[in-house]
């Protein structure tokens, strides 16, 4: 097939091989041309088992003259570097979250990407899913009426099965929960709200600078007026995984079980009811927000769409992060705080 | 004890005993922690803490080896399953024999006697007997080991804490939801002895181990040295939702008597579970139909009993595939909830373990009373939102 984007994957670990091969190999336009990770065995483990065909390498430069486009699932630490070379040998760049572990290395990205003019966009899957489209809509045409706030909680026991540890690494991921999962929630909640113009946060590091539990009490600010929220995200407990939206005539509901449908509570004749809402006409299959990520990647780099998010828009949420992590208080924990007694802490 | 500079290395941490275990001793002034992580799956906790989280396993000497390091202390929570618990066990103590450790902790259990321990097991000079159990024997073995690399030369005690509660425990978690499932009961009235070990004790108990020079070679009962019930731990529990609160009991009272007739007239159980067991695994249809089925609910309970025996790999694989561990508290008859045959065992029991020795020899003294536990349980299952 003429004009196929030759695509290569950095990084065979887990979010690559569940999600952005299955997506890159179902895209018509794509070909594959090369894996890369720091482990060959893994790289040709993913090729075997996909019954693929392609380079195998442990250097990414060494497939940077072979390809248009590459999507960077690295650990976190090497999100921006290797975008930047990407960048810098003129190959279009689809990154995972977050783009890098600071806002500048993430603004040095996308100003790279401007200068070359190629397609930067970061990998915020969740702006593809239904649900959240459906919120922008219902908000758009105030069908909640006037907004009130919101409360969105997020958390499970970790289970995430990383090809390696890096993700309890700071230095590697750049925090815990928050900017790993929390970074999806702030960048949809500014989608939806407007930017965010004050906040609390709270976090229980430890000192490792890998937080397991992070709450956000938030503030935005928009054409529509002021919005305020509450965040809560957790790696070790289970928390209701929804978020709630109230308005003075409705709330809205998204539950993360269901990425493609948005539930409207409300109040008529005294009684209370629920429309569950969906896009199409009901015929319309669950969607995969990956697919719809990387046909919107292949789509920019043609001139024919822009990405969801891009550099800047990646960057000011890592700044909203680095903000957190700078104005941080530890949440209470006193069933942690004993008095040391009779020597035995001591 | 000066835990500056002093390298420990805690088994088991990513775990409720362990993970408490690496946050005391950040809080004692620790600087030099390492903890085996068999998969950074369940590492949350305890990658909030400023220590070094070592991939390996118990079971791959090299990998244990170099999780280890220099360590001074040791302090061995790692469970594993069936006879990875000896097999673990003895990697760690060769491990640590051959590093020059100071002090091996070895985290027992008082189960060594049995899920329901005879009357006169209250001290620790009862020998320990086969109990029939695949987990209470194998942690007996594992003891044997420890005492006989003790014997050689590595300075190593054994502490056998019995019903280990507080924040994060299995314990109250399951508890909660099992009430709020209507799926608990009080066994003979709740008077079975709950022997609790509030978690911190526990800690107190393993720091002061590693202090003690008598300890070495010696096992010690660790409990909160009160005479707690079933019923008391778990009506204190179901307090915290709402249940309990007029003084009317609201949990069902059932006798062990009931269950073991109701056990006794299914005849088969095991033998059918294991027929049953190859076409669950094939298919999920057929799983799910098992489940609705009241006598196959308890042939599966009958299988998770049996998948005890399985080594670690074949369980879990048994465990995720089946989801054995719910169906085994499905049992009941005439819509009365019917407690498995393990929680039978457990709950039955007549015996208080005595800390008479540990307090003696380890200076060990019990500082957060039931009440005290319970509280600040329930103050952490409010914000980890079970409550």
């Amino acid at each position: 097939m003429k004009n196929q984007i030759r695509l290569a994957m950095f990084g065979c670990g887990t979010i690559v091989k569940s999600q952005h091969l299955p997506a890159a190999l179902a895209h018509p336009d794509v070909v594959l041309v090369a894996l890369v990770d720091a482990s060959s065995d893994r790289a040709a483990n993913l090729m075997r088992s996909a019954h693929l065909n392609c380079k195998i390498s442990t250097d990414y430069a060494s497939v940077l003259g072979e390809v248009d486009a590459v999507i960077n699932a690295l650990p976190n630490h090497l999100h921006a570097p290797a975008t930047l070379d990407a960048l810098a040998a003129g190959v279009h760049v689809l990154c995972e979250k977050p783009l890098a572990t600071n806002s500048a290395d993430a603004r040095a990205c996308a100003a790279a990407a401007a200068e070359k003019g190629l397609v930067l966009a970061v990998g915020m899957n969740r702006r593809y899913q239904d649900n959240h489209r459906l919120l922008k809509l219902i908000l758009e045409h105030g069908m909640l009426g006037t907004l009130e706030g919101y409360d969105w909680q997020v958390g499970g026991p970790y289970d995430w099965n990383a090809a390696t540890s890096f993700y309890f690494s700071k230095a590697e991921a750049g925090g815990g929960a928050l900017i790993d999962y929390g970074v999806h929630l702030l960048d949809s909640l500014t989608d939806w709200f407007g930017p965010v113009t004050d906040f609390q946060y709270e976090d229980d590091d430890w000192g490792s600078g890998i937080e397991a539990n992070a709450s956000l009490t938030l503030q935005h600010k928009s054409a529509q007026g002021t919005t305020p929220g509450y965040v809560r995200i957790s790696r070790t407990y289970p928390l209701s995984n929804r978020l709630l939206v109230r308005g003075s005539e409705a709330t809205a509901e998204l539950l993360l079980s269901d990425p493609d449908m948005v539930v409207v509570h409300r109040q008529v004749g005294g009684q209370s009811i629920s429309e569950t809402l969906r896009l199409g006409d009901g015929s319309k299959p669950p969607s995969n927000s990956f697919h719809l990520q990387l046909d919107n990647f292949i789509q920019s780099i043609r001139g024919i769409q822009t990405p969801y998010v891009n550099g800047l828009q990646a960057a000011a949420v890592l700044e909203l992060i680095e903000s957190c992590y700078a104005r941080r208080k530890r949440i209470p924990e006193p069933w942690s705080e004993l008095e040391p007694s009779s020597g035995a802490l001591a | 004890m000066n835990w500056q500079h002093k390298t420990v290395f805690v088994t088991g941490a990513t775990g409720f005993i362990g993970g408490r275990v690496c946050e005391r001793l950040i809080q004692a002034g620790a600087t030099d922690v390492r903890a085996l992580v068999h998969t950074s799956k369940n590492a949350a906790r305890i990658g909030r803490l400023p220590i070094q989280l070592c991939p390996g396993s118990l079971l791959d000497q090299t990998s244990l080896r170099q999780a280890m390091g220099n360590a001074k202390v040791v302090i061995h929570c790692g469970l594993g399953i069936a006879r990875g618990i000896v097999k673990g066990t003895g990697n760690l103590l060769e491990a640590a024999a051959s590093a020059g450790v100071e002090r091996v902790v070895h985290m027992s259990t008082a189960a060594v006697y049995g899920l329901t321990p005879r009357p006169g097991s209250e001290t620790e000079e009862t020998p320990v007997p086969r109990t029939g159990d695949a987990y209470c024997d194998n942690k007996g073995e594992a003891e044997k080991l420890v005492l006989r690399f003790a014997s050689r030369g590595l300075p190593a005690v054994i502490l056998r804490p019995s019903i280990v509660y507080g924040p994060y425990s299995a314990w109250s978690t399951r508890l909660i939801q099992e009430l709020k499932d209507s799926q608990a009961a009080l066994i003979d009235g709740g008077n079975g002895a709950c022997n609790t070990t509030y978690v911190d004790n526990l800690v107190d108990a393993i720091f002061l181990a590693i202090e003690s020079e008598q300890a070495v070679g010696r096992a010690f009962f660790i409990t909160d040295g009160e005479r707690i019930t079933w019923g008391d731990f778990i009506r204190a529990h179901a307090r915290m939702i709402g249940q309990e609160m007029t003084g009317e009991e609201t949990i069902p009272d059932i006798s062990s008597q009931e269950i073991r007739s109701y056990y006794a007239s299914q005849p088969g159980i095991l033998v059918g579970s294991v027929k049953a067991a190859g076409q669950v695994l094939r298919s999920r249809e057929f799983r799910q139909m098992l489940l609705r089925i009241p006598l196959s609910a308890r042939a599966l309970a009958g299988l998770w009993r049996w998948s005890s025996s399985l080594d670690e790999q074949s369980r879990t694989r048994l465990r995720e595939r089946v989801g054995v561990r719910k169906a085994a508290a499905m049992a009941t008859q005439n819509g009365r909830f019917i407690p498995d045959e393990v929680t039978l065992a457990t709950q039955t029991g007549t015996v208080f373990f005595s800390i008479a020795k540990a307090q003696n020899l380890l200076g060990y003294q019990p500082r957060i009373p039931f009440r005290q536990g319970i509280s600040l349980v329930e103050q952490w299952l409010r914000f980890a939102n079970y409550l």
